[in-house]
């Protein structure tokens, strides 16, 4: 006797088998597992990064002549807007989640994330909410914007996406915590660690961020006396969007680069040098929660009087300099590691070298800005710090993903062309931020592409910011590239693994 | 000679919708605590002017002839306490895999919720304000609309884990567990808002 056994979602209603790209894409969209959900999630950001570095360029080509208009006036302050959100909310957070969603299972030694079908539950709205956010601002919506229900909109679409990523954060953090099979939470990868102290971050901050959404939304729909309108919705959500809180969203970073240096100097996980001080300054990223809860900028200004002095000082420090030693930390232990190893130069450790390193002069930046002695407040220098941070959490998810593609799909990435990628992406970061960071000490102003002199070097550092954004976009499409086209090799075995067990 | 075959370990208890539950529920701490955060700015920065009869400045913020209905808003609170025994005694009944207990105490706690959605709509109803002519109206319905969307997230919950006992999973005591921590973290959060939004007002 013959048995054929067909499976009922190759046939379609009328018996015949279903097209094959048919099936592939019901099957990801129906996806609950980490490899997809990771990789849509990744793959997301890569096209919101698309549109986060076309209005960069945008923005720069339009602060090249402060008296001319290349973009309407009244569409500026929702560009503005929307690049904030395009690279905090559409690249850096999500890019961050999907690629330690991806990555997860492999470096805990489980065949899954817990809640799968909560990851993609956290998948599908991050993108209705962010494709909601995006057709808001296209019709006159977002922060200033005079089209009321694309405003309500947009607040509807913010809140969407707030709540996919809070789902998503869930999802890591439990995953970290009850899938450790066995290890002891100070012996897990430092890449797992970090994912789980941003997790941990984003799922107890953005919920404040909701719960202010709620106020604005009910607000503008109705008196519109307590909370402003359209134009003062940055007033009471702009915290997201601004260090140190942005520090929350990339703190996986850290764990890539430690990751990457244990890797490259050939040593395990377990004998990091320090490791236990490594964990605390991952750990001190954590401190960033507290912005949430106060939801303001602390300015660093001289009082009358000592104690005075003193009273802006302590919170000043604990919201701005604090943070920083997580970075630097991790960026001193990491090299620290090579000399205790056998390091060779790696494209995954030169990329997240780089990246943090981006994310530290972001937040150096972010520090100097909220002293009130400078002058920097309301300038450009906030917007650069806010592209380093960002710019350089992509620079490490390139590192990330040629720490870990090996592993995962058997397909290692080669070295020399992330490494150049890398140094191509730090040039392109520098040249998106830099220039803006000296234009601030100029005070050319934040958020608007007039009321500053556009000659000498505020002019060629608008250019330069352009031209920065267009490379890092060149950048991405080319790593983009180069993993497309390594997946058509024969798979081998991970170079790290082998290296590690000889 | 071959070594006996060992017998299977006890099943490893895995803890994955009692820890996301943790972390949801501090997810909902967190939104009422932002939202009291800023309810607190405003009442205390809301604007003073002196009194008609020049005798003393007052503040701007609760309405004379807005009056909050108090019994309701009490048994509010007192009715939380008893969701949170209920929710606790389904753990207990499912950890002696008792399944009609377990149920009822589902099913109670599903009810004590409706109950409590019943008297937030009472107190909107009986308080009658509108939504359009200053801040306390539109940050009270804004606070309290959030909280009743919280306790409709909690029933929820107690819907689907009382589905899932109903159907034969009454040893799942992971879910059960997730799911009186959650009505705790919510009853917690309401604690919070009834003592700043009903009682200091």
């Amino acid at each position: 006797m013959v048995m054929t056994t067909t499976h009922a979602e190759t046939l379609s209603a009328a018996g015949r088998p279903a097209p094959a790209s048919l099936g592939a894409l019901a099957r990801w969209i129906t996806a609950a597992d980490h490899v997809r959900i990771g990789l849509s999630l990744t793959l997301g950001a890569a096209l919101w990064f698309v549109v986060a570095s076309a209005v960069g360029v945008v923005l720069g080509l339009e602060r090249l002549d402060s008296s001319a208009a290349l973009v309407d006036a009244g569409a500026l302050t929702q560009l503005f807007s929307l690049h904030r959100f395009a690279l905090v909310f559409g690249v850096a957070a999500p890019l961050m989640l999907g690629l330690s969603l991806w990555t997860l299972p492999a470096q805990l030694h489980a065949s899954n994330i817990s809640l799968p079908r909560l990851a993609a539950f956290g998948w599908w709205a991050w993108l209705a909410g962010s494709a909601t956010v995006l057709v808001s601002y296209l019709f006159n919506g977002g922060p200033g914007g005079g089209a009321q229900q694309y405003v309500e909109l947009y607040l509807l679409g913010l809140g969407i996406v707030f709540v996919g990523l809070i789902a998503l954060a869930v999802v890591v953090a439990t995953t970290v915590l009850t899938r450790r099979n066995g290890q002891r939470l100070a012996s897990i990868p430092l890449g797992a660690f970090s994912a789980l102290v941003g997790a941990i971050g984003i799922a107890l901050t953005l919920p404040v961020a909701i719960g202010a959404i709620v106020y604005v939304w009910v607000d503008f729909v109705n008196a519109r006396v307590a909370f402003g309108g359209a134009g003062f919705i940055n007033t009471w959500l702009g915290w997201t969007t601004r260090e140190p809180q942005t520090l929350i969203y990339v703190v996986p970073t850290l764990g890539i680069l430690a990751d990457a240096a244990a890797r490259t100097a050939r040593i395990t996980s377990a004998r990091q040098p320090l490791r236990g001080v490594l964990l605390v300054g991952v750990g001190i990223a954590a401190t960033v929660i507290m912005s949430s809860v106060t939801q303001q900028a602390h300015v660093f200004a001289l009082g009358d009087t000592p104690f005075a002095t003193l009273q802006s000082f302590v919170p000043f420090a604990l919201f701005n300099l604090l943070p920083l030693l997580a970075p630097l930390v991790v960026i001193m232990l990491s090299l620290l590691a090579l000399k205790a190893g056998k390091p060779s130069v790696s494209g995954a450790l030169v990329a997240s070298l780089f990246g943090v390193g981006m994310v530290f002069t972001g937040l150096v930046g972010s520090a100097a800005m909220h002293m009130d002695a400078l002058g920097l407040v309301g300038t450009v220098f906030g917007e650069a710090a806010l592209v380093y941070v960002v710019y350089g959490s992509v620079l490490a998810a390139l590192g990330g993903v040629a720490l870990h593609i090996g592993s995962l799909t058997g397909r290692p990435l080669p070295d020399v062309p992330v490494i150049l990628l890398a140094l191509t992406g730090f040039l392109a970061t520098v040249l998106a931020s830099l220039p803006h960071y000296v234009a601030g000490f100029m005070d050319q102003p934040a958020n608007s592409a007039t009321g500053y002199s556009d000659a000498g070097v505020v002019g060629v550092a608008n250019a330069a910011v352009a031209l920065g954004h267009a490379l890092m976009l060149l950048v991405v499409v080319a790593f983009v590239g180069l993993v497309a086209q390594s997946r058509r090799g024969t798979p081998s075995a991970d170079r790290y693994q082998t290296q590690v067990s000889t | 000679m071959t070594a006996p075959a060992l017998t299977a370990g006890p099943a490893r208890r895995t803890s994955t919708v009692f820890v996301a539950s943790a972390f949801v529920a501090g997810a909902v701490a967190m939104l009422m605590g932002g939202m009291l955060a800023i309810w607190l700015d405003f009442r205390a920065n809301a604007p003073t002017r002196v009194a008609e009869d020049g005798g003393r400045l007052i503040k701007d913020w609760l309405k004379k002839d807005v009056a909050i209905p108090e019994v309701l808003s009490n048994t509010m609170m007192f009715t939380f306490v008893v969701a949170c025994l209920m929710a606790q005694w389904a753990v207990y009944a499912a950890r002696r895999g008792d399944k009609s207990h377990a149920t009822l105490a589902l099913a109670i706690t599903l009810f004590t919720g409706l109950a409590l959605l019943n008297a937030q709509i009472a107190l909107w109803v009986q308080m009658g304000i509108a939504l359009r002519t200053d801040a306390y109206e539109t940050m009270f319905c804004a606070i309290t609309g959030t909280m009743f969307a919280i306790i409709a997230s909690a029933m929820a919950y107690s819907f689907v884990a009382m589905f899932r006992v109903l159907a034969g999973r009454v040893n799942d005591v992971d879910v059960l567990a997730g799911h009186a921590l959650y009505w705790y973290a919510v009853s917690g959060t309401f604690a919070a808002m009834w003592f700043v939004v009903y009682v200091q007002k």
